[in-house]
């Protein structure tokens, strides 16, 4: 452990000496990008100097910092979608800019002729990323009027659902707890309202959103398939502003202003659902003490005490609320909280330390009288301290290192029944993990062709006490093992502990002005398992974390891609990536598992290998009345697990062939514009019967081959539309203050009835014994009809 | 089962959220299947009740195949209990593959308790099965309450049997349920016990059987308009049979309600991939034919009761 760490400091050592030669005699332009009219931190602006043909992106709060030979210079600030400003620059000293970008007006006839084109995807050093703004979010047809961020995910290459109402989102052929949600650096452990339909995320207070699919730069770890980075507002620091919306399903109203000019915001946004309120006439249950809804506060401040030093402070608190009655019910929830303090230690050291509190928990109650009730709660919350650090060292090199220690306690279950008056405390001990992390990666340019990022991060778990650990027999692989004894744990030993290293690493090679080749390879370890075995991961799931039985998933994946740039102005971007990933400990289930509460659930998980694969396929046009993407992927994920499927290989639940995807937006006139997506995907597997046969008067199904997976439902697609009418700029004569617009939208608009599942049951009807039982497949759609909506939204 | 209930209350309360929004739909589809050989079934559940013993032997049949499956002559059947008792199992006359054990006079199977031995001879082939019976507690009483009308039900009488799991942990239990006669066989109403709880580590050991299971044994029908109909009312007879039934045959009944009660709608995001239930019976050669079937001998308490108001 101690000789690990070592590791990780001389690799930093080695790589701040060697560049630290270099950087003698040189000079610093720093500062933080913004959008000129609210304020708000520009992520990822492109700051370009012209005589070295290189430049920088800003990082998350909007922060670059470029070391350049005293000279003369033109800068370029440019960020897609604003003017782009050029700025001469006399260097003589170290020089602060801080650059506050306009939005491009929006004119129809628009193809802005920028002075500096843009720096496109091309020039990047990522891949296997997807950035999403707000304003693209906003754009995506809405389902029941509400934009949604999930939404416009799930229309990205490598970016799959099992269907309509599953919570959370695969990527390229990972389970949906192996995706690191990060509000503001905080994980959500559900991301999904109202099981699967609808994000946590208030679209009123996102300002960017991130998906990293592969080549995960060395700070990030901790799940397998992909992270996304999700980053609120922080609020508008120039003017009071106001935005709100009234839907067919929710009403929300986001309030942002200054508190001290220039130096000081803050945002409240709020939504709730009105299912209830709407219902309550018609559902009588509602009237007393029940409740249908779901909602969600997000907070956030930031001061900025001098330039040196800011703070931010944000959180999240959101429940979805099903009661029955005043003592019956169901609901869930995230809580988030966020400190993060920005320092520069000087032109060239950035730093931010995040102080985070995260928490999961699900509460299910029932029984109607003291003499017979069960209440059960589920939590997992976690404390996580990281210290970043980028170092710019000169225009070639940006070292990134850090830290990153997370406490976590699981309450599996606080479960208490009360069966004819008898309580019963059948809660689980809580568990408490310890997850820390060391990482340095460093951003290399080496010349005009060839540019690099490598890095490594160390990662350490560990499991301790209070506790036990069960050890299970060893039984023919797939049945129960059941537990043959156990090991007792005081407070504060270790019950178990792992460590991984996780090298990264993503080379670009510039091939011509307008295309580049990049690859990566990356190792992740995963020490939180998402413990679902059902169609799709709903609310009850529960999180646990490695132990003794539980190993650590490991993954490892390589990404090869290809990137242009086409067009006369570069509007259209294409790009081509093929990924292969492995994993280790892939967590499967017994047949018949029982999952929730259950002090012995090791012995009923299985584990295994896994394998995903495929190209992506990706062609946009970023600008102009008409814009949009397609989106193809082709794609296998598959599993080997000892105990299913006679040990051969399978494809996962969400595996799928084809998924294509289709989102177009175009701009009818000033007020009216249309926006569309459609959606291709091939059938999930699924696993069928071949017999049936009848034991005890019940009429079950049999695989007579023993397989999983071994049938595909039918493809899914889906149209949808959406129309936006801008309201009136002028009203009697007079410019508007307010400005206010309607979106119309119609979701599945041929009303396919797509499939999410095909069962096969027998019938629900009453069969004597001695008679023959009828047998009979349905196919289920969650949505098989097309959903209208409308919403009317607002800003003043 | 414990999911099983936990999932049936929270998809109930999703599915009227959702049903306000939108709807679902499902259709009846006939969808081409593999074809698979016939694969012979042993339906051996036996108790210490006075009377008969019916041993079925049927064969698999195509899924979408409505018609009774059919019986497998020829067989040699035989149960052998810890003494060295060895009871023969005559082919029926007139039910193809049943296979019947007749008490003489006075005669009971599986008195005491013990651990018995199934064997099954077939085209040069034996199985074979053991199961050891369990104990099984006194039922008390049945009751009937009246419940006021609400939300979603209308006013209506509810059964419940009253039984205390016996002192000491691991005991498993089904509890069989008649109304009016007709035994009580839906997925739905298959009503499973370990103590007096749902699951092992329930931690219900030695206490009242919970009130889902001591409820579960009211039939939910709708009548013609859709409307639930009250699961007892005056006039109808309710007979209860607590089985001890081995935790094998436990864990198999768990995995049958898992892989045969499928109410549809909503609740098909909870279900879990179709898979083969685990059952106890085994060829003697490891290569031979596949069987399925399982062997269970049980102690049985019972109780009786006309609803009179």
């Amino acid at each position: 452990m101690v000789f690990m760490k070592q590791g990780i400091f001389f690799l930093l050592l080695f790589i701040l000496t060697a560049s630290m030669v270099q950087a003698q005699n040189k000079l610093t332009i720093n500062g933080y990008v913004k959008d000129a009219s609210n304020g708000e931190a520009l992520i990822g602006a492109t700051v370009y100097v012209k005589e070295i043909n290189n430049g920088v992106i800003t990082n998350v709060y909007g922060f670059y910092s470029i070391t350049l030979d005293p000279g003369d210079y033109t800068v370029n600030y440019s960020y897609i979608g604003y003017k782009t400003i050029s700025q001469n620059v006399s260097l003589v000293k170290n020089q602060e800019i801080n650059m506050d970008l306009p939005i491009e007006s929006e004119q129809l006839d628009e193809v802005v002729v920028t002075a500096e084109r843009e720096q496109a995807n091309v020039e990047n050093m990522e891949m296997s990323t997807n950035k999403l703004d707000i304003r693209t979010i906003l754009k995506v047809p809405a389902f029941l009027g509400e934009s949604d961020v999930f939404r416009s995910i799930l229309l990205l290459p490598g970016v799959s659902t099992v269907g309509e109402g599953a919570s959370g989102f695969n990527v390229r052929g990972g389970s949906v707890g192996q995706n690191l949600v990060l509000l503001d650096e905080a994980p959500v452990y559900n991301s999904s309202h109202l099981f699967g339909f609808f994000s946590v995320f208030n679209p009123d207070a996102v300002k960017d959103t991130k998906l990293y699919k592969g080549a995960i730069p060395s700070r990030y770890g901790g799940r397998l398939a992909s992270l996304l980075d999700v980053r609120m507002k922080e609020g508008n620091s120039k003017k009071f502003e106001a935005n709100g919306g009234i839907g067919s399903l929710f009403s929300r109203l986001a309030i942002e202003a200054p508190i001290i000019k220039d130096k000081s915001s803050f945002i409240v946004a709020a939504r709730r659902s009105y299912i209830d309120i709407l219902a309550r006439p018609f559902v009588p249950l509602l009237k007393d003490g029940g409740a249908l809804n779901f909602y969600d506060l997000t907070l956030k401040s930031n001061y900025t005490f001098n330039r040196k030093n800011k703070l931010y402070a944000s959180g999240y608190f959101g429940r979805d609320v099903f009661l029955f009655d005043a003592n019956q019910g169901f609901s869930w929830g995230n809580t988030t909280g966020t400190l993060r303090w920005n320092h520069l230690f000087n032109e060239r050291l950035f730093s931010n330390l995040t102080l985070v509190y995260s928490n999961y928990d699900y509460k299910l109650q029932f029984g109607d009288d003291d003499r017979d009730s069960f209440k059960w709660n589920s939590s997992i919350s976690n404390f996580i301290l990281k210290p970043q650090f980028t170092y710019f060292i000169n225009s070639n090199n940006e070292l990134d290192f850090g830290g990153e220690a997370i406490y976590y306690t699981f309450e599996p279950a606080n479960a208490v029944g009360i069966s004819n008056g008898n309580v019963i405390d059948v809660s689980l001990n809580k568990k408490y993990n310890l997850e820390t992390a060391l990482y340095v990666g460093n951003r290399q340019t080496i010349n005009n062709v060839l540019s690099v990022e490598y890095g490594l991060r160390f990662s350490h778990f560990q499991s301790f006490g209070p506790g036990k650990s069960y050890q299970y027999n060893d039984t023919i692989p797939g049945l129960r093992r059941a537990p043959t004894g156990f090991e007792e744990f005081k407070k504060g030993e270790t019950i178990a502990d792992y460590n991984n290293w996780e090298p990264r690493a993503s080379f670009r090679i510039q091939s011509s002005p307008t295309s580049s080749i990049k690859g990566s390879y990356n190792r992740m370890a995963q020490y939180l398992h998402l413990i679902s075995n059902t169609t799709a991961s709903n609310p009850l799931d529960v999180w646990a974390p490695s132990s003794r039985m539980i190993k650590p998933e490991i993954g490892q994946q390589f990404t090869l891609g290809y990137f242009k740039d086409l067009g006369a102005d570069r509007v259209y971007e294409i790009s081509v990536e093929g990924y292969y990933r492995a994993t280790e400990n892939q967590i499967d289930y017994i047949d018949g598992a029982d999952l929730l509460i259950n002090e012995f659930l090791e012995g009923e998980l299985l584990d295994g290998v896994g394998r995903a694969y495929g190209i992506e396929t990706y062609f946009q046009k970023k600008k102009g009345r008409f814009s949009g993407w397609l989106s193809y992927t082709l794609g296998r994920t598959e599993l080997k697990v000892s105990g299913i499927n006679r040990g051969n290989w399978y494809p996962a639940r969400y595996d799928q062939l084809h998924n294509l995807k289709i989102a177009a937006f175009y701009d009818i006139n000033e007020r009216w514009s249309v926006s569309s997506d459609f959606v291709f995907v091939s059938g999930t597997p699924t696993t069928f019967p071949t017999s049936r046969f009848v034991l005890q008067d019940i009429l079950i199904p049999y695989n007579s081959n023993g397989s999983r997976s071994n049938v595909r439902l039918p493809s899914y697609n889906r149209l949808d539309v959406s129309f936006r009418l801008e309201g009136k700029k002028v009203r009697r004569g007079k410019d508007r203050k307010n400005t206010d617009y309607w979106v119309f939208s119609l979701y599945n608009v041929y009303g396919r009835k797509n499939p999410f599942s095909i069962y096969f049951s027998q019938r629900d009807e009453r069969t004597p014994q001695g008679t023959p039982i009828n047998s009979q497949a349905v196919q289920l759609s969650i949505i098989g009809t097309v959903v209208p909506s409308v919403s009317y939204n607002f800003r003043f | 089962m414990q999911k099983q209930f936990y999932t049936f209350f929270v998809t109930f309360f999703f599915t009227i959220t959702a049903s306000l929004l939108f709807t679902s739909c499902e259709d009846e589809i006939s969808p081409e299947l593999e074809k698979a050989d016939p694969i012979l079934v042993i339906d051996a559940w036996l108790t210490d009740q006075p009377g008969d013993q019916v041993i079925h032997i049927t064969e698999t049949q195509p899924y979408f195949d409505n018609t009774l499956p059919p019986g497998v002559s020829g067989a040699t059947v035989s149960v052998e209990d810890n003494l060295g008792n060895i009871f023969l199992f005559q082919e029926d006359a007139t039910i193809k593959g049943d296979y019947v054990w007749t008490p003489l006079p006075g005669e009971v199977f599986a008195e005491g308790g013990g651990t018995y031995t199934l064997k099954v001879e077939y085209n040069g082939e034996s199985f074979v099965a053991g199961s050891r019976m369990g104990r099984v507690p006194v039922i008390d009483s049945l009751t009937f309450t009246f419940k006021e009308k609400n939300s979603f039900l209308p006013d209506l009488y509810l059964a419940d049997f009253w039984a205390t799991d016996l002192p000491g942990p691991n005991d498993t239990y089904r509890i069989k349920a008649w109304k009016n006669g007709v035994l009580l066989n839906k997925p739905n109403e298959l009503n499973l016990a370990y103590d007096a709880g749902f699951s092992a580590g329930g931690n219900f050991d030695g206490g009242t059987f919970i009130t889902p299971i001591r409820q579960a044994i009211n039939p939910f029908e709708e009548g013609d308009k859709n409307e639930i109909l009250s699961p007892y009312v005056p006039g109808d007879s309710i007979y209860v049979e607590i089985h001890s039934i081995s935790l094998e045959a436990f864990n198999f009944l768990s995995e049958v309600a898992i892989q045969t009660n499928r109410p549809g709608g909503f609740s098909e995001l909870f279900a879990t991939p179709l898979s083969n239930v685990s059952t106890n019976i085994s060829n003697k050669d490891p290569n031979g034919k596949p069987i399925i079937g399982f062997f269970n001998v049980a102690a049985v308490s019972a109780l009786g009761k006309r609803f009179e108001q």
